[in-house]
């Protein structure tokens, strides 16, 4: 890249900025929580070292990053002083900022990227080319770092109600990203187990963080069991693939299966095998057992983030492998994986319908929503990987939207969030009823919401490339869903609130958050050019 | 921005007025509605009087850049169908609005909010010729109808709201994917561009289908009605007008601008079966409506029986009975409109709607009564009032294509004039023996300005029907030539 900053020879720095910064705040925030409340001991010397780092950035001829370096390490510090006993304070702020800072890297590197060839953009490989920073994953580093940005605060006032404002939640939360992100870069196999585990490990830790809640605790050992399992699995894949092919690179990879003919047999179970241990992370039906379990016994903010960004990474892995490595027995797993995403709509929609808890139904409506981002994937053209993008940013969106939203019902209750809970809710709380009805309107794909446009573009993708029939599954799935969605409102809005009526708790920041999500939803819903133009050009950069 | 994107606009303004300035008293709330779609009629009568009723085509086009990545536009024209549609919309909306000032007290803010973006995008529906963004208002119409059913209905309005919105939004769906498949080979949602393409007859049999899931559904062709006798009982008043008067026209506006042209040698082939669902629908709704108890249960069912008459016109694929059928649903907007909110007057007076209550009430209330009578005898089609001029042709252009349903049909009219009357005899005539009955006040001042513009209307349309059959016949014309049956067939003198 023309504009890298500190030249290590077979190294390019730049190509993984935001997750450098990301996972040095990590490491300073894990000592933040050890200083016993003088977290000023820690966050002095890391901004320091962070200023210097950035004058010697921008010295270098890199301005952006060595500003956003100074910038993040500084306001850690700054909210040291400002709070000087209050190491979970620091700690979100710091998360914070390393999300803000990663997603300015991001656009950074995008627009260098842009600008620099011309709009025609070369994939580049990073790291011995174990890394490839393509369109896909600057995709992903946008769409997992705002992730994080968003449900840190949504979060904070949740887990201090909980009493689970332990210090280690904020680390944890910044590594999964890193993980996500590096699996969605990952380039070759080796590292995309290595990223895999990475954020797997951290989020069985994050889904177990109420310690005192049995419910957490059965979400944490099933969510470990189960992602172990899977991930045995896919590294056996893997392994009939390195047999099959003499190699663990996915472009080498593809290229071999697309020649060689011989260890058809072998590939083909080692297809299998991958396609099992990835629709285990995205949750596609019958690999869906554990969502619903691990949904309602994680913390709800826990929740919000593994739906929003473990879909957005599991996506990533999903496309890159199939995309990449297999294109050549396209005609094997096109349609398995469509059997997988009809099966998905279909089950995840009819249970759906049957559940009283809120966050089981949203559990298994994000079993439906991965089966349609699924028809994008089949698709196996530009516009239907511009389409999954598209939907995958928009679903993280309106989750976060929806979570938040039940976050702030469940910190007045104190309990699970069911149906009888949020009756009259439009009375008691307008405005969250509102934003909570946003949220379940664009999930439902109503007009004028991003979830409409979303389901537009991927209907639109799958029928161009004939899968017709996938379509039309899809619209019966929506209905159904539509009626899931539409009795939480009906709850809301059409009943009349009762004695202990829910009063939500949330403070401006939360109600500020939400407030942007809800905007965004309706803004990329009514005019959705922008973020389209944007997949549609991030598309046609994968590697 | 020309007058077509001003009329969806006011409402669209006034809608965010609402919305965001909190501190309007009730007073303000209802003058800001009451302005808002005021202001919008007189756009429309604005976009009137700059149409050119001797061309046939599409005009006053407006088009703006939507979604470049998918070729999409925010394009807007009319034709004489679409106008006379938007019309009845932006004129019964301010009256709808008048009528629940007294209705409506709780969340009235919000009540009107609702309306207003329902007449904005009914308005767009009608207007669109972007057929993406077609059916996107077209579904958008589902929400606020389903707010104003669900929150201000009557006691089962939970359950008649959610049928409603599934009913429609799966027949929306269907639609849906037989939009994209037809942008996929048109390459732009323009609806000149789905003119021009050359679609196999198997396509067109599917598309065709998927299509009318979305329209007969909102019609409704029996047997998807279900959801509307429902509806039409748990709505408050306000909601009733509106539904009947202009929601079930999107319906058959679609046929007329989408499924007819778009399809034809499907909507041929289909013809004949839309015609004997029509004529099944008509005798249905007509026989139900007579063993209604529940006077707004017996209006609602004459509702799945006019607007069988609709269809059997539009389908009767003739000049005369399409045309008709246009002018039909203009009509039927009219005096089920007036209908419902005569029932709505009658129900505030005395809490229930079941004609057994009442009797004799022609002595206490006269001006209702008489009010009631004219608007019956427009629904039931007495020649002199709008009902005949909109009925008696479809079934003169009907018999020329299809003899036998025209006279099935006609007992529809013959079964409307019973239930219709007798309904009218059991509430108003007989003797005045209950106290209730003897209590009840007539119309306010305020009651009768309301309902004054429509029964004004529906005798002049009635008299003198031809500025309305001038405006809708042109289109008419254009959408059976594209449709592949251009037959022109006219009447010696006859209905008009």
């Amino acid at each position: 890249m023309n504009s890298s900053d500190i030249q290590i020879p077979d190294v390019i720095w730049s190509a993984f900025a935001p997750e450098l910064l990301v996972t040095a705040i990590a490491l300073a925030l894990l000592l933040v929580a050890i200083t016993r409340g003088q977290t000023l001991r820690v966050t002095g010397p890391v901004a320091a070292l962070g200023v210097g780092t950035g004058i010697a950035l921008i010295v270098a001829g890199s301005a952006v990053a060595g500003v956003v370096t100074a910038v993040v390490t500084a306001s850690l510090a700054g909210a040291s002083v400002l709070y000087p006993r209050r190491a979970s304070i620091v700690q979100a702020v710091g998360a914070v900022g390393a999300a803000a800072g990663a997603l300015a890297l991001t656009v950074w590197q995008f627009t260098s990227v842009v600008t620099n060839d011309v709009g025609v953009f070369t994939p580049q490989g990073a790291f011995f080319d174990s890394l490839a920073n393509d369109g896909l994953a600057l995709f992903a580093r946008f769409t997992v770092y705002l992730v994080v940005l968003i449900v840190i605060p949504l979060g904070y006032g949740y887990m201090r109600d909980r009493e689970l404002n332990r210090a280690e939640v904020e680390p944890l939360v910044l590594f999964a990203a890193v993980g996500m992100v590096a699996l969605a870069t990952a380039n070759d196999f080796i590292t995309v187990f290595v990223a895999l585990e990475v954020f797997s490990l951290a989020l069985y830790v994050l889904a177990g963080s109420a310690r005192r809640d049995r419910r957490s605790q059965e979400a944490s050992l099933k969510y470990f069991i189960l992602g172990a399992v899977a991930s045995a699995i896919l590294l056996y894949g893997m392994a009939l693939i390195y047999v099959a092919t003499g190699t663990l690179a996915l472009p080498v990879i593809g290229d071999i299966l697309g020649i060689a003919v011989t260890n058809r047999t072998v590939a083909l179970f080692g297809i299998a095998l991958i396609t099992v241990g990835v629709t285990f992370k995205v949750a596609l039906v019958p690999f869906h057992l554990w969502v619903a379990d691990v949904y309602q016994g994680a913390p709800s903010n826990i929740t919000a983030f593994m739906a929003a960004a473990t879909k957005v990474a599991g996506f990533a892995l999903l496309l890159r492998i199939y995309l990449v490595a297999f294109p050549a027995f396209v005609d094997v797993w096109a349609p398995v994986l469509a059997v997988l995403a009809a099966a998905s709509m279909l089950y995840g929609a009819y249970v759906a319908v049957s559940q009283h808890d809120l966050v089981r139904m949203m559990a298994y409506s994000s079993i439906t929503h991965a089966g349609y981002v699924t028809i994008g994937v089949v698709a196996v053209t530009d516009t239907g990987l511009a389409s999954v993008m598209f939907y995958l940013f928009t679903y993280a969106l309106t989750t976060l939207l929806t979570f938040g939203a039940l976050i702030a019902i469940e910190r007045s209750r104190r309990g699970e969030v069911t149906l009888n809970t949020i009756v009259g809710l439009g009375r008691t709380d307008p405005w969250l009823a509102a934003m909570l009805s946003v949220g379940l309107l664009s999930l439902a794909g109503v007009p004028l919401t991003a979830g409409f446009i979303g389901k537009f573009m991927v209907f639109r993708a799958g029928i161009e490339s004939g899968w017709l029939w996938l379509v039309i599954i899809g619209v019966l799935s929506s209905v159904v869903a539509a009626y899931f969605y539409l009795r939480i409102a009906g709850m809301m809005f059409l009943n009349e609130p009762v004695n202990d009526a829910v009063r939500p708790a949330y403070g401006q920041v939360m109600r500020v958050v939400i407030s942007l999500a809800a905007v965004a939803v309706i803004v990329i819903g009514v005019l959705p050019s922008a973020i389209l133009d944007m997949a549609d050009t991030l598309a046609v950069m994968l590697r | 921005m020309g007058m077509i994107t001003v009329t969806i606009l006011l409402p669209v303004i006034g809608a965010v007025l609402l919305a965001v300035v909190r501190s309007l008293t009730v007073k303000q709330v209802q003058t800001v509605a009451f302005g808002a779609t005021v202001a919008a009629f007189v756009a429309s009568l604005v976009l009137l009087s700059q149409f050119d009723r001797t061309n046939p085509n599409l005009q006053l086009t407006e088009a703006a850049n939507w979604i470049p990545a998918v070729n999409a536009q925010i394009a807007f024209a009319v034709d004489g169908i679409s106008l006379a549609l938007i019309l009845l919309t932006t004129f019964l909306t301010p009256l709808v609005l008048l009528a629940s000032t007294s209705s409506i007290t709780d969340r009235f803010r919000g009540y009107a909010a609702a309306f207003l973006l329902l007449e904005a995008a009914v308005i767009a529906v009608f207007a669109a010729t972007d057929i993406l963004l077609f059916a996107v208002v077209f579904e958008l119409t589902i929400v606020p109808m389903y707010l104003i059913i669900g929150i201000w209905g009557g006691a089962n309005r939970r359950y008649a709201a959610v049928k409603f919105f599934l009913y429609t939004l799966a027949g929306g769906l269907a639609m849906l994917v037989a939009i994209v498949y037809l942008y996929t080979k048109a390459g732009s949602f323009a609806y000149a561009d789905m003119l021009q393409l050359d679609l196999t007859l198997s396509e067109q049999r599917w598309l065709f289908f998927a299509f009318l899931a979305a329209f007969a559904v909102k019609i409704p062709i029996w047997p998807v009605h279900t959801w509307l006798p429902d509806a039409h009982t748990e709505a408050p008043t306000g909601g009733s007008v509106f539904l009947a008067g202009v929601l079930l026209k999107l319906g058959a506006f679609g046929v007329l601008r989408y499924l007819l042209p778009l399809f034809a040698d499907a909507t041929r082939l289909y013809a004949p079966w839309l015609v004997g669902f029509a004529v099944v629908g008509i005798l249905y709704g007509a026989i139900v409506a007579l063993m209604q108890s529940d006077v707004k249960k017996l209006v609602a069912y004459s509702s799945v029986s006019h607007m069988g008459f609709v269809v059997l016109g539009t389908f009767a694929l003739n000049t005369t009975a399409t045309s008709a059928s246009v002018v039909q649903m203009v009509n039927h907007g009219l005096s089920t409109g007036a209908l419902f909110l005569l029932i709505g007057f009658l129900y505030e007076r005395r809490h229930t709607r079941q004609i057994a209550a009442f009797g004799g009430l022609g002595a206490a209330v006269p001006v209702l009564a008489g009010f009631w009578l004219i608007v019956s005898l427009s629904s039931l089609a007495l020649p002199g009032l709008n009902g005949f001029v909109g009925e008696f042709p479809i079934l003169m252009g009907t018999f020329a294509s299809y003899p036998t349903a025209a006279v099935l049909a006609s007992f529809g009219a013959v079964l409307a004039a019973l239930y219709l009357l007798w309904a009218y005899q059991r509430i108003f005539h007989g003797p005045l023996v209950s106290d209730e009955n003897r209590a009840t006040p007539d119309m306010t001042r305020r009651e009768i300005g309301i309902i004054t513009p429509l029964v004004a209307l529906i005798i002049a349309i009635g008299i003198y029907p031809s500025p309305l059959f001038n405006l809708v016949e042109p289109s008419v014309e254009r959408v059976l030539i594209e449709t592949g049956v251009g037959e022109t067939m006219t009447l010696g003198g006859g209905a008009r």
